[in-house]
């Protein structure tokens, strides 16, 4: 038990050992002079270019901000109502799944281009296109997820007088939950995708739009500034998903761990069969 | 008030438990033919009796089951309970235990018990106490606050049997209960069931594929056919309660057991 805890423990210090050694080549690399400040400037000079221009970064990151939670909310709350709809009929499933998997296989940035003629270069134009980018595999894991729901706790319940809505709201929806989750994770994962590529093709705000600017201009400092801010965003919205994951979906953890936990139901439980 | 009284010729408390079921025939339609799973079924189970369906795979025990819980519509014929016709589930008529144990992995014990109460909008602490009880009946005392997963085979259908008690339902159907449990386990839970039963004086109608099963629990022991599902036989057995294993191995249990197996081999 000890020896399983210490190599636990040492792995999650290697993991912390990476990452510090990482940043140290960060800072190290580009000051000794191994790789040109134009390539990779030194953690510190980014540190510093984001801190003299923190407005300007600011105010980006509060339009980008903005536009992945507008693409969040229709991402995810139309692909789990749609995905809900197609899951439980069989008619459109029938209809739409087999489009919606083509269509999730085309690589999507192509219509940006089209968004922007239609919805012009401001922030309608990334929320339409990362909606549409995250909503899909949203779509399809909640579709998924309903269809694989056990029909026996259906049944089940049923039996037990449970009317539709009651069925939908206390059995379909637990038990779709974690694959929704998953869903979640890819979907909201591709929204900030979609908005930071479609800021940086064709914009005139946001991070994305910063890190081109400064790119076109060479200026390495302020690009791996917004860099450093589209990763700390990709990690904020991993660590909020978790938290959903441990708040809502203890019961599916708790099957992971319960095959484990085998033997200690059929050991210490003995006397109750 | 004093109408509706008029119009019920029935004492229900009287009949409360009593099963009847009158030339019940059920047809599947497929697209190239109907398929007749059950034909022109009667049988009658007076309350507090434990009866048992045997017969091979595909005689409609399942489907017949099925159909006096309310969770399917037969073609034909009529299911009574408690002296009134079955159209849909009424758990406050009939509790249903299925095979795997069904319970809803995201809800603890107690939560699942309480789950049919809860449907009703019974109160919280109500619906506590029943549960609790219920629990207790089927020896999970302070197993209440555990998940499905934590739980071994035995104790999540200990749960299941509470879950289709906790309304005090006079009937509790069963449809092949203990089969995904291992043979110790499913001896134990037989008779762990036999005492539940005792104890609380419910009609019990027990489908199961196993013949010893079959013989040990059952007052009655009713045989189907293979398609299309018929009684061929009913069998009443003496055996003293409470059932012991040594009758397993006594001639009077041997001679029922081979007098449903020679059914079922003919009919297979």
């Amino acid at each position: 038990m000890s020896a399983k805890i210490s190599a636990k423990m040492s792995a999650k210090t290697l993991r912390y050992l990476i990452v510090i050694g990482l940043i140290a080549l960060w800072e190290l690399l580009p000051r000794a002079g191994l790789i040109p400040e134009l390539f990779l400037p030194s953690l510190s000079s980014t540190l510093i270019a984001g801190w003299t221009d923190a407005a300007e970064y600011g105010h980006a990151l509060a339009v980008t901000l903005y536009e992945v939670v507008v693409s969040m909310a229709f991402a995810c709350g139309g692909g789990i109502l749609l995905g809900a709809i197609v899951g439980s009929l069989p008619r459109p499933r029938i209809l739409i799944m087999p489009m919606v998997s083509s269509l999730y296989a085309v690589p999507l940035v192509i219509l940006y281009p089209v968004f922007t003629v239609w919805l012009g270069i401001g922030s309608e134009s990334k929320i339409a296109f990362a909606s549409i980018y995250g909503f899909l595999p949203t779509m399809l894991a909640t579709a998924a997820g309903i269809q694989t729901i056990d029909p026996q706790l259906l049944l089940a319940a049923r039996s037990m007088g449970a009317t539709l809505s009651q069925r939908l709201v206390r059995v379909i929806i637990p038990a779709a939950i974690p694959t929704v989750l998953s869903g979640l994770r890819v979907g909201g994962a591709l929204v900030i995708v979609g908005v930071v590529v479609s800021e940086m093709l064709i914009s005139s705000a946001g991070i994305g739009y910063l890190i081109s600017r400064y790119r076109t201009i060479l200026d390495s400092a302020h690009v791996f500034a917004g860099v450093l801010l589209v990763l700390f965003l990709a990690i904020g919205f991993n660590a909020v998903i978790r938290w959903i994951e441990r708040k809502a979906a203890i019961w599916q953890t708790g099957t992971r761990a319960g095959q484990a936990n085998d033997d200690v139901a059929s050991g210490a439980m003995q006397p109750a069969t | 008030m004093q109408p509706l009284a008029n119009v019920t010729p029935l004492k229900p408390a009287a009949r409360a438990g009593a099963i009847e079921v009158k030339n019940v025939g059920q047809v599947f339609k497929t697209r190239s033919q109907d398929v007749v799973a059950l034909e022109d079924v009667s049988l009658e189970v007076k309350p507090g009796r434990f009866v048992v369906l045997v017969g091979p795979s595909g005689c409609g025990k399942s489907t017949l089951l099925m159909m006096m819980a309310g969770l399917r519509q037969q073609t034909s014929g009529t299911i009574t309970i408690s002296g009134a016709p079955i159209l849909q589930p009424d758990p406050d008529r009939v509790g249903v235990v299925f095979q795997e144990a069904s319970l809803f992995p995201w809800l603890t014990a107690e939560d699942n018990v309480e789950f049919p109460l809860a449907l009703r909008g019974v109160p919280k602490a109500e619906r506590r106490a029943k549960a609790q009880d219920a629990l207790k009946l089927v020896g999970l005392e302070g197993f209440g606050r555990r998940h499905p997963h934590e739980l071994s085979g035995g104790m999540k259908q200990r749960v299941s049997i509470a879950r289709g008690l906790v309304q005090d339902p006079p009937v509790l159907l069963m449809d092949e209960p203990f089969a995904a449990l291992d043979e110790q386990t499913r001896m134990t839970m037989g008779d762990e069931l036999l005492r539940i039963w005792a104890a609380t004086g419910k009609t019990v109608v027990f489908v199961t594929h196993s013949l010893t099963e079959a013989v040990y629990l059952a007052d009655e022991v009713i045989v189907m056919s293979a398609r299309p599902g018929r009684i061929v036989d009913h069998l009443q057995v003496q055996l003293p309660r409470p059932r012991t294993y040594e009758m397993l191995s006594g001639d009077a249990f041997g001679t029922l057991r081979d007098r449903i197996w020679r059914h079922i081999r003919k009919s297979a």
